[in-house]
């Protein structure tokens, strides 16, 4: 157990978390307004990554290009998942939601594999250059980009919350959803709005991920929504601070567990990790008042 | 200001309110006392907008405001204060106040009127930056309070502020009644502390299983028979003599 070993599996599962981060930046912020899981979040990410690499492959369109193309298809496919599963559906019936989300996950897979019946897609790659090394570590150029990105964003989305109006109405609505609507911010608008910018961020999201594998798979929908729910968890439900910290460590100690136990044990001991936490810690690490908080609002109103 | 006409709100088949109208006079202070479950916090929310009332009108400063929503009746100068308080927990004194303007684009009178609801409310100054949730009940009181007048209201509806305070407390709440009525705004106020109600209300209404049955001046009926009336209700049949 080299610490040279450690030190270059931590930085790698850094690069990797800071696209967990992301995921359930967004993930989350759609769960502080809505009080209702989203399944088909990953899904979304997913729709947009494939409509951004249909361009790719169709007109060969530059990454900028592919970019915008992601992002504004997430938030499209966003608007209509909200307006399908969320808004016909009062916070009283989360189970509603929550199975017609899945319902929606199921066809967006079944549209995007008819776009693109490959299994699997190219995806423009962000950059090609070769590693940097810094002493005995080796630095990916494309994942300090995906690190630098996301910390970005993080900055952007928590500026957004405390410092703008937007940010005081969606704050608002995600506290006290009864009052937000009492001082005369629009609810149901602030819930769209969040819900489509949540998944503009997983489209950003997206498109990192699938710039440096360089390819992508249907199957990203449902590694997203897994992806996302975990490190929100870990973090805490509702708490965009706990998404980055749950997404960071969520990329660490996967990491570690595929340098010194094999990529199939991986996954496992995420999950385990995510049972541990929830046993002993329900809220997650940083957001055991906002699930009380949430579970006192269900109360009250 | 505020006419309510024969309203009827409805949670599924049980009906909350069953034709109520009533009144509050521009300038005054108008008061709705009744007994847990008749309808009074239904009535807040149906004329504040959050929900929708089946049958019947109300007009606000003579314009129908019948099934708008929220925001737009916040826009014609309405504010609640709502049962309970509902203060943003999360969010600091100062964002609890600026939520409260949240409808406003006058950014400089804003700040300013933050600084008046602290010279008004001094504790909150002192907790200005604190999470409104770690307030006192007291504490939390004055917020709604102050985070309702934020928005500048002709009209300001008080769902029960003295609920679970302490009686210097709630001698407070009903001093900052009176001062805000002779700052010009209208009040509509529902209230179980009949004592202190009847004391500032220049009008009251008590309301029953629904319905309205009894509008008069206090004086009009003698305080124990307000409370008994406004804590327990009463039988329609023992009660319909005096009803006006």
């Amino acid at each position: 157990m080299a610490p040279v070993d450690l030190a270059q599996n931590t930085l790698d599962g850094l690069m990797i978390g800071s696209s967990y981060a992301l995921l359930a930046i967004g993930f989350t912020l759609i769960f502080g307004v809505m009080r209702r899981l989203n399944l088909a979040y990953g899904p979304t990410i997913m729709a947009g990554v494939y409509l951004g690499t249909a361009a790719f492959i169709s007109f060969g369109a530059p990454s900028l290009v592919v970019l915008a193309i992601v992002i504004i298809g997430a938030s499209l496919v966003g608007l209509y998942v909200e307006r399908l599963c969320f808004r016909p559906f009062g916070e009283a019936a989360r189970t509603a939601s929550m199975v017609a989300s899945f319902a929606l996950w199921m066809q967006i897979e079944e549209a995007a594999m008819h776009m693109l019946p490959q299994h699997m897609n190219p995806f423009p790659p962000l950059l090609a250059a070769p590693p940097l090394e810094i002493g005995p570590l080796m630095l990916r150029a494309d994942h300090l980009i995906m690190l630098a990105a996301t910390l970005l964003l993080a900055g952007a989305v928590t500026y957004l919350l405390a410092r703008t109006k937007l940010g005081l109405a969606i704050r608002a609505v995600i506290d006290q959803p009864r009052a937000a609507a009492i001082v005369g911010i629009h609810v149901e608008r602030i819930m769209m709005l969040t819900f489509v910018l949540a998944s503009a961020i997983g489209g950003f999201a997206g498109f990192l991920i699938a710039a440096t594998d360089a390819q992508v798979t249907a199957m990203m929908g449902m590694w997203a929504t897994t992806k996302g729910l975990v490190a929100m968890m870990l973090g805490g439900l509702g708490s965009v601070r706990g998404a980055i910290a749950g997404g960071l460590l969520l990329g660490v100690l996967e990491a570690h567990a595929q340098w010194f136990l094999g990529p199939q044990v991986r996954d496992m001991v995420a999950w385990g990790l995510l049972f541990v936490i929830l046993a002993f810690w329900p809220g997650g690490l940083m957001g055991a008042k906002a699930l009380d908080r949430t579970m006192a609002v269900g109360r009250r109103v | 200001m505020l006419d309510v006409q024969d309203i009827v709100t409805a949670y599924g088949k049980i009906e909350a309110l069953k034709g109520v109208s009533l009144a509050a006079a521009e300038g005054r202070i108008t008061c709705l006392l009744g007994p847990n479950g008749a309808g009074k916090t239904t009535l807040m929310y149906s004329i504040a907008g959050v929900l929708k009332p089946r049958r019947g009108a109300i007009r606000l400063g003579g314009v129908d405001i019948t099934g708008q929503s929220p925001s737009a009746i916040v826009a014609r100068g309405l504010a609640l204060v709502p049962e309970n308080r509902l203060v943003f927990p999360q969010m600091t004194v100062a964002e609890n106040l600026e939520a409260g303007a949240y409808q406003r684009r006058d950014a400089a009178e804003v700040a300013v009127d933050i600084e008046r609801m602290y010279a008004r409310f001094p504790r909150l100054k002192e907790r200005r930056t604190q999470l409104a949730g770690t307030l006192s009940g007291g504490e939390q009181q004055m917020l709604a309070v102050a985070r309702a007048l934020m928005s500048r209201p002709r009209i300001l509806l008080m769902d029960e502020p003295s609920l679970g305070l302490a009686p210097l407390i709630v001698e407070e709440i009903f001093r900052i009644v009176g001062e805000l009525n002779k700052d010009g705004v209208t009040i509509f106020l529902v209230e179980q502390n009949v004592h202190m109600a009847l004391k500032v209300a220049h009008h009251f209404y008590l309301m029953e299983q629904g319905r309205v049955t009894f509008s008069g001046e206090p004086g009009k009926l003698a305080e124990d028979e307000v409370i008994q009336r406004a804590y327990l209700g009463t039988s329609r049949q023992a009660s319909s003599h005096k009803t006006g």
